[in-house]
C-alpha cells in the first residue's frame, strides 16, 4: 500500500467535497440515494451493483432502522458488520464506495461519513484445471477472485512465515496485486526486486497477471515468457516452497511465479505424482518434442533445398515419389502447411469449443487430404507438420507454446538461405539470447549454464524424492536445505 | 600497479570450473578440421607422437602463464605496464590486441573458406560474413558471461562430433600408428610446430584471468582443459591416420571433414554437411572470444569505451573477410598467423623472466 500516491493520480474530472461527489455519482443509474425514515435521520449513498442486498437489508437497515441513534460512533458499535470507518476524507470516500460500500451520513453530523463494506462477491467457483490438466493430481484450479486465490494457497501452507504483500497497480482500474512468499526461505532480493517493479509499474489498466508479467520481465522484447504463470494452487506452493515468490492478481485465474527457468516450462505438474523413472522419462520426450517441432520442418526445408545427398538411397524413393508432382520448392511448401495449421490453431481458439473441434477436424483431415489429392503439397511433409504440431502442444504451460510456434520461422528462414548452417546460426542466436535473459535477475538458462549440477536433479530429469535434499540454487533461498538428508537417505545393510 | 580497473564485479565473474570450457573450445576449432596434413608433412605416421610433444609443452607454456598473472594480479595490459612501464608496455598491448583480431580475421575467414568448399561454392561472402559478424557481436556486446555460456555450448555441441570420429576406424589400417618410431626429433617437433595453430587460444587466458572467480581453483581446470584438448587432437589424427594411406595424408587439406564423409547410418548419410552446420557452434565461441580479448585490451589500454572499439574491430574484420578471396591468400593468412603465433607462444617464457628479474630488482630497491 506504501505506493499508493502514485497509483492513485487523479483523473482531470474529480471531485473536491462530498456534494460533488454525489453528484457526479448520481450521473450513474446504479447510484443509490436512499432516505432513512425512521428513528434515526439520514441518507444511505450506494451502488446497487456493487452492493450485497442481504448484508444491506438484513444487517444494515435492519439496526438502522430499529434503534435510534445520535452519532455515527453509535452506529458503528452496533452495525454487525466488520471493516467499517469513519472519515471525512473524501479520496477514502470516493475509493470505498467504488469498491462496494454503504455511505451512510446522519443529519446533523454533515462531515463525517460511516462506511459499511458490504460488498456483492460475485465469483465462480473453484473449478478443474482445464490448461494444466493432470489426471491424478488435485483438481483445484485458481479463479477471478483474488481472496479465493490466496486461500487455495494458504490452506496448503499452515505456518506464519508464508507473507503476502498487497498493493494497488494501474492509474484507472486500481487492481490489487499480491505478492506471496515465505518468509526465511525466500530471498529478500528476489522479494524485493519484485515489489519495487510493481510499485514502479507505470500503466492505467491491470486486466489480468499476463500484463504483470510482461511488465516485470527483465528483457520485455524477448518472444520468451521469462515468469511462469499457473493456474494450479499446488504448483504455486511447491514454487514457494522453493523459495520463489508468486504474484496474483486480482480477477486473473493465473498466479505468476518467478524467478523461473527455461526447463520450468516443460515440467509438468504430473512430473512429481509419477515415480521419478516414469516422470524423468517423459519430461525428456517433452523436451525432445520441443526440439522437433521447432526443428523438423526447417530440416526438411535444409536438406531438400540443398543437402539431398544427405538422405540415403533407400529413403530417397520415398520421399521423390512424394514430391514427383510438387510444383513448388520445399520453403513454399512447407510455408503453405504450416500456415495452414497456424491457422487453424488460431480459428480453433477464438471459436467456441464445439464448432472449434469440428473446424479441428474439417481442417486436419479434409484439407490435409485434398492438399495432398491435388499435388500442393507431399504426404511426407503432411506427417512431418501434423506431428511437429502435435509436438508443440505437448508444453504444460500455454505460454511457452505460443513462443515455440513463433521461433520455428526464423528457423525456417536460415534453412532457407543457407541450409544445415542456416538453422546452425539461427540457433546460436537463440542460443546466446536465452543465456543473456534472466528472471528476476537470475540466469534463466540455468541449471545449465552457468552449470549447476545441484539444480540438474529436477531439470531435465527429475530425480527421487529423497535426493532432492536442497532446494534450488536458482531462488538463492535463505534456506538451503529442505529436510533432514540423512534420515532420508538412510540405507539398511543387507539382511539386517 | 594501478589494479582498480583489474577489478571485475562479483555478478560478472564466472566459476572455475568454467575455466575448463573457455580453454578447451579456444583450442579446438577451424584448425581441427584440416591439421593432419600439416603434422603429416614432416613426421608422417609418427606425427601423433608430436601431438604429444605439443601437449607437454602446452601444460608448461600454461604452467608459466599462470605463474605471470599470480605475480603481477591482473591481465596481459597490467603485466606489461609492470614490466615496460606505460608507454612501451601500451605498445606491447596494442600489438596483443591486433594479433587476437588477427586470429579472429583467420579463423572466421577459414571458416568461411570451408563452407565455400564443402557446402556453398557460390556463398554470398559479403552477406555471409555480415550476418556471422552480427551474431558474434550480439554475443560479445552480452559481455563475459554470454561469451562463456557459448564456449559452454561448443563444447557440449562438439562432443558428439568427437565420438562419430570413432566410426572410420572400422574400415582403416590400425598398424599404421603401431609406436615405430622412425622420424628423427627434429623432424617430430618440426611436425608439433605444424599443428601450433590450433592450441594458439591459450594465450587468451591473459585477457580474462580476472574474470575468474576462484583463481586457484580454476589451475586445474585450466590444465583439465588443455589436457582433455590434447586428447581430441590425438584421437582425431589417429583415426585420420588409421584410415588414410601415407601419401593420401599429404593430398588431403580437410581430412576431418573427409573422414566424416564416411560415416552412414540408416537415415542420413554424408554426414559433413552436419558436422560442418554443427561446427558452426564451435567456431562462433572463438571468434567471441578472440573479439572480446582484442576489444577489451584496446579499452584498457586508451581507457574508452570497449563497446565503441567493438564496432571499429567489427568493421575492420568485415572489411579483412570481403577482400581475402582467393584460397591462396587465406592458406597464406593461415600460415602467418601459425608463425605470429608460435612468436607469441615463445614470447610468453621471456615474459616470465622479465616479470621475475623486475620483481627482484624493485623488491631490493624498496628493501
Amino acid at each position: 500500500m506504501k505506493k499508493k500516491k502514485k497509483g492513485n493520480e487523479d483523473l482531470p474530472t474529480q471531485s473536491q467535497s462530498l456534494k460533488e461527489l454525489v453528484d457526479q455519482l448520481k450521473q450513474s443509474k446504479d447510484f443509490k440515494e436512499y432516505e432513512l425514515k425512521g428513528k434515526t435521520k439520514g441518507v444511505l449513498y450506494y451502488f446497487e451493483t456493487l452492493v450485497d442486498p442481504k448484508t444491506l437489508n438484513k444487517l444494515i437497515l435492519q439496526s438502522l432502522k430499529s434503534h435510534s441513534f445520535r452519532s455515527l460512533e453509535d452506529i458503528e458499535g452496533t452495525i454487525p458488520v466488520e471493516g467499517t470507518s469513519i472519515t471525512g476524507d473524501i479520496s477514502t470516500i470516493r475509493d470505498k464506495v467504488m469498491l462496494g460500500n454503504v455511505a451512510i451520513v446522519l443529519e446533523d453530523s454533515d462531515k463525517d461519513i460511516l462506511l459499511v463494506p458490504a460488498p456483492s462477491e460475485e465469483t465462480r467457483k473453484v473449478g478443474i484445471p482445464e490448461i494444466e490438466f493432470s489426471v491424478v493430481g488435485p483438481k483445484e484450479a485458481f479463479i477471478e477472485s483474488l481472496d479465493t486465490n490466496i486461500n487455495l494457497v494458504r490452506k496448503r501452507l499452515p505456518l506464519p512465515q508464508f507473507t503476502v504483500k498487497e498493493m494497488k497497480v494501474g492509474k484507472i482500474t486500481k487492481t490489487r496485486v499480491a505478492v506471496l512468499y515465505i518468509d526465511g526461505i525466500a530471498n529478500e532480493e528476489n522479494v524485493n526486486t519484485v515489489i519495487q517493479r510493481l510499485s514502479d509499474i507505470e500503466f492505467d489498466q491491470i486486466n489480468d497477471s499476463s500484463y504483470i508479467s510482461q511488465m516485470l520481465a527483465d528483457n520485455s522484447h524477448s518472444p520468451f515468457p521469462q515468469i511462469l504463470d499457473t493456474e494450479r494452487p499446488d504448483r504455486v506452493t511447491g514454487s514457494l516452497v522453493e523459495g520463489k515468490v508468486a504474484i496474483m492478481v486480482d480477477g486473473s485465474p493465473h498466479a505468476l511465479t518467478c524467478p523461473t527457468t527455461i526447463v520450468e516450462f516443460f515440467s509438468a505438474t504430473d512430473d512429481y505424482l509419477s515415480p521419478w523413472p516414469v516422470a524423468s522419462i517423459f519430461r525428456l520426450i517433452r523436451l525432445f518434442a520441443v526440439f522437433f517441432s521447432v526443428l523438423s520442418t526447417p530440416l526438411y526445408v535444409a536438406i531438400l533445398t540443398y543437402h539431398h545427398e544427405m538422405i540415403p538411397d533407400d529413403l530417397l524413393p520415398t520421399i521423390i515419389s512424394s514430391r514427383a508432382d510438387i510444383p513448388f520448392p520445399p520453403i513454399i511448401e512447407v510455408i503453405l502447411l504450416e500456415l495452414a495449421i497456424e491457422l487453424l490453431r488460431e480459428a480453433g481458439a477464438r471459436l467456441p469449443t464445439k464448432v472449434g473441434q469440428t473446424i479441428g477436424i474439417v481442417g486436419g483431415i479434409v484439407i490435409g487430404t485434398a492438399a495432398v489429392d491435388a499435388g500442393l503439397t507431399s504426404n511426407v511433409l503432411l506427417i512431418v507438420v501434423a506431428i511437429s504440431a502435435l509436438a508443440s502442444f505437448t508444453t504444460p504451460i500455454y505460454q511457452i507454446s505460443n513462443t515455440i510456434r513463433l521461433i520455428r520461422f526464423p528457423f525456417l528462414l536460415g534453412a532457407q538461405m543457407w541450409g544445415l548452417v542456416g538453422i546452425s546460426m539461427v540457433m546460436v542466436f537463440f542460443i546466446g539470447h536465452l543465456i543473456k535473459l534472466t528472471s528476476i535477475g537470475r540466469p534463466f538458462l540455468a541449471p545449465l549454464y552457468p552449470l549447476r549440477l545441484r539444480d540438474l536433479k529436477d531439470a531435465y530429469i527429475r530425480l527421487s524424492f529423497n535426493r532432492q535434499t536442497k532446494r534450488p540454487m536458482q531462488t538463492r533461498t535463505n534456506d538451503p536445505l529442505r529436510f533432514n538428508s540423512e534420515r532420508a537417505t538412510e540405507r539398511r545393510d543387507i539382511d539386517e | 600497479m594501478n589494479n582498480s580497473s583489474t577489478q571485475i564485479p562479483e555478478n560478472l565473474l564466472i566459476s572455475s570450473t568454467m575455466v575448463f570450457f573457455l580453454i578447451h573450445s579456444m583450442q579446438v576449432g577451424v584448425g581441427i578440421l584440416g591439421f593432419e596434413k600439416y603434422i603429416a608433412s614432416e613426421a608422417g605416421y609418427n606425427a601423433w607422437i608430436s601431438i604429444i610433444i605439443t601437449g607437454a609443452g602446452l601444460h608448461l607454456i600454461l604452467w608459466i602463464i599462470y605463474r605471470i598473472l599470480e605475480a603481477v594480479d591482473g591481465d596481459i595490459v597490467s603485466v606489461h605496464t609492470f614490466v615496460y612501464g606505460k608507454y612501451i608496455g601500451g605498445g606491447m598491448n596494442f600489438l596483443f590486441s591486433l594479433y587476437y583480431l588477427l586470429l579472429c580475421v583467420t579463423i572466421l575467414r577459414t571458416f568461411i573458406e570451408v563452407i565455400q568448399t564443402w557446402i556453398f561454392p557460390q556463398l554470398p561472402v559479403w552477406l555471409f560474413g555480415l550476418i556471422f559478424i552480427l551474431l558474434i557481436y550480439y554475443y560479445v556486446e552480452g559481455g563475459f558471461r554470454v561469451i562463456t555460456g557459448a564456449c559452454v555450448a561448443g563444447v557440449i555441441l562438439g562432443l558428439p562430433l568427437l565420438l562419430f570420429k570413432l566410426y572410420p576406424i572400422q574400415y582403416g589400417n590400425v598398424s599404421n600408428v603401431y609406436p615405430i618410431v622412425d622420424h628423427s626429433i627434429l623432424e617430430l617437433l618440426a611436425s608439433a610446430k605444424g599443428s601450433i595453430f590450433g592450441f594458439l587460444g591459450i594465450g587468451l587466458l591473459f585477457v580474462y584471468y580476472p574474470f575468474i572467480k576462484n583463481k586457484n581453483d580454476s589451475k586445474k581446470w585450466a590444465h583439465f582443459g588443455v589436457f582433455y584438448t590434447i586428447i581430441t587432437y590425438l584421437v582425431t589424427a589417429i583415426v585420420a591416420f588409421i584410415y588414410y594411406s601415407e601419401e593420401q595424408i599429404h593430398q588431403i587439406i580437410w581430412a576431418t571433414i573427409s573422414l566424416w564423409k564416411i560415416i552412414n547410418v540408416s537415415f542420413i548419410e554424408r554426414f559433413e554437411y552436419i558436422g560442418i552446420s554443427l561446427w558452426v557452434f564451435v567456431v562462433i565461441p572463438n571468434l567471441c572470444l578472440c573479439l572480446w580479448a582484442a576489444s577489451r585490451v584496446t579499452k584498457r589500454i586508451f581507457h574508452i569505451k570497449q563497446r565503441y572499439v567493438l564496432w571499429i574491430y567489427s568493421i575492420i574484420l568485415y572489411v579483412a573477410i570481403f577482400f581475402l578471396e582467393d584460397r591462396r591468400a587465406i592458406d597464406r593468412l593461415n600460415n602467418f598467423t601459425s608463425e605470429v603465433g608460435l612468436y607469441f607462444l615463445m614470447y610468453i617464457p621471456v615474459l616470465y623472466l622479465l616479470v621475475v628479474i623486475i620483481k627482484k630488482v624493485r623488491n631490493r630497491h624498496e628493501a
